[in-house]
């Protein structure tokens, strides 16, 4: 498999290129407007790949995407999880989409919480064995923390429903085999994340299951109770970023 | 630069064009004539500018790419090393093949296309001696990537040709050679390590 991460250590976001060596096309994930997507292009080209996909695991609210501009660029689908409230054109996905490009092999699952549009998306390598390698888990689950449940919506009322959402969506990455890998869309002091997120880009779910405090919470009510409690203020520009990445 | 311009310049063969495209693009399809040196951030200038200088210095230099960012990118490598870039074209092949014109081609087959017509082919292997331990396709002809040049000789323009290496990188460029030397050829994708992979049956 072909496995590039891209970063942006101001912002504490991560993208990525995952790709097939034998049919030579590529994925890029949450491709980030601060690294510019000449950059997409180019790390692409070098990794001997054709982009044919540009996925987003939700709808940012901390930085800029270059997501649309990339695959309106290349001239490849833009995809999304079909509850993204999005004013332009894409490939909506949904819960259990499945393909193959080669030996890379891609499923979708719907995991809401961050933001109603949150999506996971699980890669295995089918030359190496059937189970998913990696997962990537966008703002749903970070390296020693989870997704805050209050920038799609400020409400009260709608920030205690993202975060019973968040809840069960950690309990489900949760059923994954304790050997895969987990590759979030942030690390380090993203604002996206609360107070634990580490400053390692990637963990395994084995370690989250035995080191993460918000999944250490057996109990949703716990759970909700201390994604109140740390609760950072929003980032500055969130609305609007949000807004900006929607389109609208 | 326009495609007449394109055209013109091509049938014209003064120029040297280079394609800068992944080197699967370019052995699925290119213009006669082309050179085939992908892209790359690293090296890719200065190794390019140091071959043209030595092989064809003084020629113009046309790049050929499918994507504006690359051809940008790789404009300002050899411009970098001293090289002037006389024209660029940045949208592949598609206004070409619309017009009709000629293109090299090398079929892309899969193992299991190739096996279902296998009578249809010769096989040609171009992986090295040491490698042909573990299975040859049975009656493929074995012809190291270093020989061919020298044996292609031995081939019947009336043939067809099916391409072989470890995982289809050496048997493309060897393909896209043989295409470009008037052979009827195809690539077999993934080499034998799909050809194995897929149960199909070998020599030994």
């Amino acid at each position: 498999m072909i496995w590039q991460p891209i970063q942006d250590p101001e912002l504490g976001c991560l993208s990525y290129i995952i790709g097939d060596p034998i049919t030579g096309e590529a994925l890029v994930v949450d491709p980030l407007g601060a690294v510019g997507l000449e950059q997409y292009i180019l790390t692409a080209q070098d990794l001997g790949v054709n982009l044919v996909k540009v996925i987003e695991t939700h709808v940012h609210a901390d930085h800029a995407s270059c997501a649309r501009e990339l695959a309106s660029t290349l001239g490849v689908p833009h995809a999304l999880s079909r509850h993204a409230p999005a004013s332009f054109v894409f490939e909506p996905l949904q819960d259990g989409d499945h393909w193959q490009m080669g030996q890379v092999d891609v499923t979708i699952w719907e995991t809401p919480g961050h933001t109603p549009d949150s999506i996971s998306v699980l890669v295995a390598d089918v030359r190496r064995g059937q189970d998913p390698w990696l997962v990537l888990t966008g703002d749903s689950l970070f390296v020693g923390d989870v997704g805050r449940p209050d920038l799609a919506d400020p409400n009260p009322e709608a920030i205690l429903r993202a975060s019973r959402d968040q809840y069960h969506s950690v309990r489900r990455l949760m059923s994954l085999p304790d050997y895969t890998e987990v590759w979030p869309a942030h690390y380090g002091s993203s604002p996206c994340g609360g107070l634990f997120m580490d400053k390692k880009p990637n963990s395994t779910i084995g370690y989250e299951r035995r080191f993460n405090p918000f999944v250490q919470m057996e109990d949703v009510e716990t759970f909700i109770a201390q994604q109140q409690r740390l609760l950072k203020p929003p980032p500055a520009e969130a609305a609007e970023l949000r807004r900006k990445n929607l389109g609208l | 630069m326009t495609l007449e311009e394109l055209k013109e310049q091509v049938d014209a063969g003064q120029s040297l064009m280079i394609d800068i495209r992944l080197g699967k693009a370019f052995s699925e399809a290119h213009i006669a004539g082309a050179l085939s040196a992908p892209y790359s951030q690293r090296g890719w200038g200065r190794a390019v500018a140091g071959w043209l200088k030595r092989e064809a210095p003084g020629q113009p230099v046309l790049l050929f790419g499918d994507n504006r960012v690359l051809v940008d990118s790789a404009k300002s490598a050899l411009e970098a090393e001293g090289i002037r870039v006389t024209g660029t074209w940045e949208q592949g092949l598609g206004p070409w093949i619309a017009q009709g014109w000629p293109l090299v081609r090398v079929e892309n087959i899969t193992a299991d296309a190739l096996r279902a017509s296998l009578s249809e082919w010769t096989v040609i292997d171009v992986r090295e001696p040491y490698e042909l331990r573990s299975g040859i396709i049975p009656g493929a002809k074995a012809i190291p990537m270093g020989e061919l040049m020298e044996r292609v000789k031995e081939l019947d323009p009336s043939q067809r040709y099916a391409v072989v290496c470890a995982s289809g990188n050496r048997s493309q460029s060897a393909a896209a050679w043989l295409a470009e030397q008037g052979y009827q050829v195809a690539n077999l994708v993934g080499g034998m390590s799909l050809w194995i992979g897929g149960g199909h049956p070998v020599e030994r």
